[in-house]
Parts: C-alpha cells; structure tokens; sequence
C-alpha cells in the first residue's frame, strides 16, 4: 500500500534482502484494502502490509466471507495520527477534551474519517473519541475515505477531522487544511502497525518462503531503523510514483520523528515510526491481535465474544517468527504477552478481554449498531 | 428482506465513477473503462440511475437512491467507501459488481466465491454484459434467501433458549410445574402485548438486577 509504513517491503526488495534469504519479492502497489484483502483471498497476492486490524476482521468474516488468515510479524509500530480541520483549530479545538466540549456545545453533525471499518486507523480514532467523552456511535458520523483525499476532504470542509497514516497526516498540516491533536503513539505508546498477511492456508503450504521472507523483512526494518542517514535514503526511495508517490520532504520529516502540529508547535518524537527497534517493534504478540478483536467487540462489528487467546494463537504465528528471527540474528521474547497502558490510563495485558471490555462504561453488548458483522 | 422487485422492473444501477488523485495516466485509464462500461450497459438496456463520485457523499447517495446493484471497478481506490457501507448497511446488502481489465478467469470465480457479486471484464462484448449481471443478481438473491433462512433459525432457537430460561427461573422462585411457569410467561406477554421471547428477556433482566 502507497504508505510511509511500507518501507520494509520496499527496502528489502531494493536492498536485495530477498535474495540474501532465498527469495524474490515481486512488489505490486496496490490502491484499496478491499482490493488487497480480495487478491490475497483468491492468490493473486502472497502476502502484503496490511491493516493489522483488517486481517482480524477477515478471519472473523466482518464484512466479507470468513477466511482463516495468518500475522507473521508486526512490520511498524507508531506514526500515525489523529488531524483536527483547521477551521476547529481556530474556535479552540485542539485536542479530546476541547472537541468534546465543542461538540456539547454545538448541534451540527461532525464527520470523522478513517481507512478501513475494521482497520487500525478507525479502532484508534474511537478509543481516542471514548478516551474523551465522546461515543463514536452516536456522537459522530464516521466515514471511510481514501487516505490520499483526506487532505481535500478536510479543506472542502466534507469532514471535521480524520485519523490515518503518512504521509497524508502530515501533508493535511503542509497544506494548511488541518493541525495534528494526536498522534498514535499519544493513543497507545508502541501500538502494533501494519502486519505482515497472508491467508492461513498460504503460510501453511510456503512455511519456508513465509520464514525466510519474515527474516529479510526483520533486516530491512533494521536496516531502517539504524540510522538517520538510512531514512533518508528510505525517503527518497519510497517518493517514487512506483511507491508512495509522494514529495520526499514530507515523508522524511515524520519518518524521523519530526513533528509539525500546524499550531506553531515542533517537536522531535522520541517514539516515531519504528520498523524494528532490536525486535521489539516486530514480535506478533498474542495480546496486540486480541487488542483488535476486543474493539471490534467494544463497537459492535463483532457480535459475540470469540475465544480470544484461541483465535490470536492460530492467527499470530509465533512458532514461525522465533525461526525466522534466529535466522536474521534478532532476539525475540519468550513470552506471548505483553502489557501496554493506552491513553486513558487503561492497562491491557491481554489475560482477560471479557473483563477489559466491560471495563469501558457504556459501548459494550450494545445490541444494534449500524456496523457489524453480516452472519 | 423485502421481497424481490417484480423481474419486469428495471434494474437501478449505480456506477461509481473513480476520484482523481492516482495518477493522471492512471485516471485517464479508469476513465475510458468506465465510459466503456456504460455503453455496454446502455447498450444491453440497463438504467443506469446515476454515475456517482467516489467522495464523501457516496453512502448518502446510494442510502437516498437505494440502487439494485452497484458497479465500480475494481482498481478504484473508492472500493474501500463501499465497503464501509456493505458493513453499515449489512441488513440490507445489494450485489456489488466490480469491472476489471483482469482477463484471468480463475481469479475472477475466486473472488465471486469470496463474496463478489461478479466480475465484468473490460472489453466485453455489450450483449455478454446482460447475462453477467443476470447471473449476478439471481446468485446474489439465493445466497440472501439461504442467509435469511439461517438467521430466521437460528433467532427461533435463541428465542426458545430465553423462554426455557425464563421459565426455569419461574419454576425454582415461585415453585410452579413446568407447564405453570410456561402459562404465567405467556399470559404476562399477552398482558404487555410482547412476543414471548421479549417477555422472557424481560424477566431474566430483573432478575440479574437482584
């Protein structure tokens, strides 16, 4: 997918990682997740940098036909954000709590748009409404739109704000139609990205392919991480219309952590966009996927509570990945858990999602709901 | 679902015309796809009730004109607007046919097999469109029949479960035979104008109050 986060598959290909493992990547830029998610169903597509969410959303058949999917690795981790329009920056909103006092305030309808229903972008945006007061059920119309027209969208005055990844974030702050009032990382430090998708039934047959590709992709998320320099030159690659397709400078900036908040405010970010950061950023923790299932319950798109450690251990293939990380030379944890604190101070450890689901007053077994899953 | 528009009616038809932003070569490529397309269905004698922009009003749009099918190619960045409304308006699906300069056949019967309504190809002969779409639409109308029929089943076995429920709770707090704790519920129901179930619901509710 033409995003920034897309620099792993791009730098291994243009590095020669593949071939370093025994593979030859054969790169198709793709233009929806709908499109994406129907050519790895039907194996036009191997495997791709998909929305982590999305692949839940397959496996348990919100929206489509249920085809049982495969996490082979996490490919990033933070950079992405949550941009207000310009218009609400000048009356004062600026962050949550200012948007939802507004919003009390005010009678209009506001729209709020992200990437994809079950995707990463929308799961963030709502639990930063929720972490504010705000129900994104009831408070807001949320609407999917195409990352690369968020910037138009947003100055047309069609949505009030939107939440997706780089460079279309930084670029709605470039061009003056927006200002940054979260990033993800703000969200939820460390928060897992794209992953690493296939079907289950293509990493059950190409487990070889499937490891040594886990294994270049580690290198060049290393690669990447490792220096300034590197990033640079990740950059320059990845504004070629062959890639993302977009003005270097404005994927640079973000991809080092330099932020811009269209308000006057400029910061580096000690937690950007990483790809790797010693393994950390790549491992497929049980409790990240089962993140995505418990807020698709919280909203609605899920019906009923699935087992949620049952379905995380098939999707997540951690067996693989420890092989594959022996084989680059990257540490991996020994366990399958991990505990996060996201923005509203809640502690999600993955033991107990029934219990973290009911600890969020007012969403959850909502019966009715115009999202959900067709079953 | 409400029953089937009569076959002598004319299908609604929407075409979702793709947003700009991708490339002009690219544009200009979807572009003559889509004016292709449209002949051929005028051609074939659909109506087509509108061509819509890929943007943000499309959900309110096709909400207003409520179409029979939707055709939007299968390259366009928008598939993934439509898909917001397949899941928002998932009680009411409608056929969505994607067209596509993919001659391959395999991956086109894939992708019908994964939920696709149909695939049209660009470059296909106009009167080849009509029983493409015919085949899409009555596939689409049987697979909502079955889906319905499972739900209606599994909601009568749902609705038993609640009433057994409701009725053992009876039995153990008010000390009833079955068959007493099975009239009281219907007649409470019929004194509050519920379905059984509703009734049922009802008084396993006030008991998890307590």
């Amino acid at each position: 997918m033409p995003l920034t986060d897309c620099a792993p598959l791009v730098m291994a290909s243009v590095l020669g990682l593949d071939e370093k493992y025994g593979i030859k990547l054969a790169l198709s830029r793709e233009h929806s997740w709908s499109g994406m998610r129907d050519r790895l169903i039907h194996g036009s597509l191997d495997v791709a940098h998909v929305l982590y969410g999305l692949l839940y959303g397959v496996e348990m058949g919100i929206g489509s036909r249920a085809v049982p999917m495969a996490v082979l690795m996490n490919l990033s981790r933070n950079g992405q954000a949550i941009t207000l329009s310009r218009a609400l920056a000048e009356q004062g909103v600026v962050d949550g709590p200012s948007l939802a006092a507004h919003m009390r305030r005010s009678r209009r309808r506001f729209t709020f748009a992200h990437t994809f229903p079950t995707g990463n972008h929308a799961m963030f945006l709502y639990y930063w409404l929720a972490a504010a007061g705000l129900d994104p059920l009831r408070d807001i119309q949320a609407v999917t739109v195409p990352p690369g027209q968020m910037a138009s969208s947003l100055a047309a005055g069609h949505i009030d704000g939107f939440c997706a990844g780089e460079p279309w974030s930084a670029r709605a702050v470039l061009d003056g139609a927006g200002i940054t009032a979260a990033t993800s990382q703000d969200v939820w430090p460390d928060h897992p990205g794209k992953a690493l998708g296939a079907t289950a039934a293509f990493a059950d047959a190409n487990a070889d392919a499937c490891r040594a590709l886990v294994a270049a992709l580690l290198e060049a998320g290393r690669w990447i991480d490792a220096s300034a320099a590197h990033r640079d030159a990740a950059a320059e690659i990845l504004a070629s219309p062959a890639y993302v397709n977009a003005d270097r400078d404005i994927i640079a900036a973000r991809l080092h952590g330099r932020y811009d908040d269209g308000l006057g405010r400029q910061w580096l970010d000690p937690d950007p966009l990483r790809f790797h950061a010693d393994g950390e950023a790549n491992f497929p923790w049980l409790s990240d996927g089962m993140w995505f299932m418990t807020q698709h319950r919280r909203w609605g798109l899920l019906r009923e509570d699935p087992d949620y450690l049952a379905v995380a251990t098939r999707v997540n293939r951690v067996g693989l990945y420890r092989e594959a990380a022996a084989l680059a030379g990257v540490a991996a944890p020994s366990g399958l858990l991990r505990t996060s604190v996201l923005i509203d101070g809640k502690v999600w450890d993955g033991r107990d999602p029934a219990a973290y689901i009911s600890s969020f007053a007012g969403a959850r077994q909502r019966p009715v709901f115009a999202h959900g899953a067709p079953q | 679902m409400k029953s089937p528009p009569s076959v002598q009616r004319t299908l609604r038809i929407v075409v979702v015309n793709t947003a700009s932003g991708a490339g002009e070569q690219a544009v200009a490529a979807q572009a003559q796809r889509n004016t292709a397309l449209r002949i051929g269905l005028l051609e074939s004698g659909y109506d087509i009730v509108a061509s819509l922009p890929a943007d943000i009003f499309l959900p309110e749009r096709i909400a207003q004109i409520q179409p029979d099918m939707i055709i939007i190619d299968s390259e366009s960045d928008a598939r993934d607007v439509l898909e917001h409304i397949v899941i928002a308006t998932r009680d009411e699906p409608r056929p969505i046919v994607l067209f596509t300069e993919d001659q391959d056949r395999t991956s086109m019967d894939a992708a019908i097999d994964a939920g696709v309504s149909a695939y049209i190809v660009a470059g296909l002969q106009a009167e080849r469109v009509k029983p493409v779409l015919d085949v899409a639409l009555a596939r689409f109308r049987r697979e909502r029949r079955l889906l319905d029929e499972l739900s209606d089943t599994r909601r009568q076995l749902a609705d038993r479960k609640l009433v057994e429920r409701a009725k053992g709770l009876l039995m153990a707090k008010n000390g009833l035979s079955e068959d007493q704790a099975y009239q009281k519920l219907r007649s409470m129901a019929m004194n509050r104008k519920l379905k059984l179930a509703e009734l049922a619901q009802r008084v396993l509710d006030v008991e998890d109050l307590f």
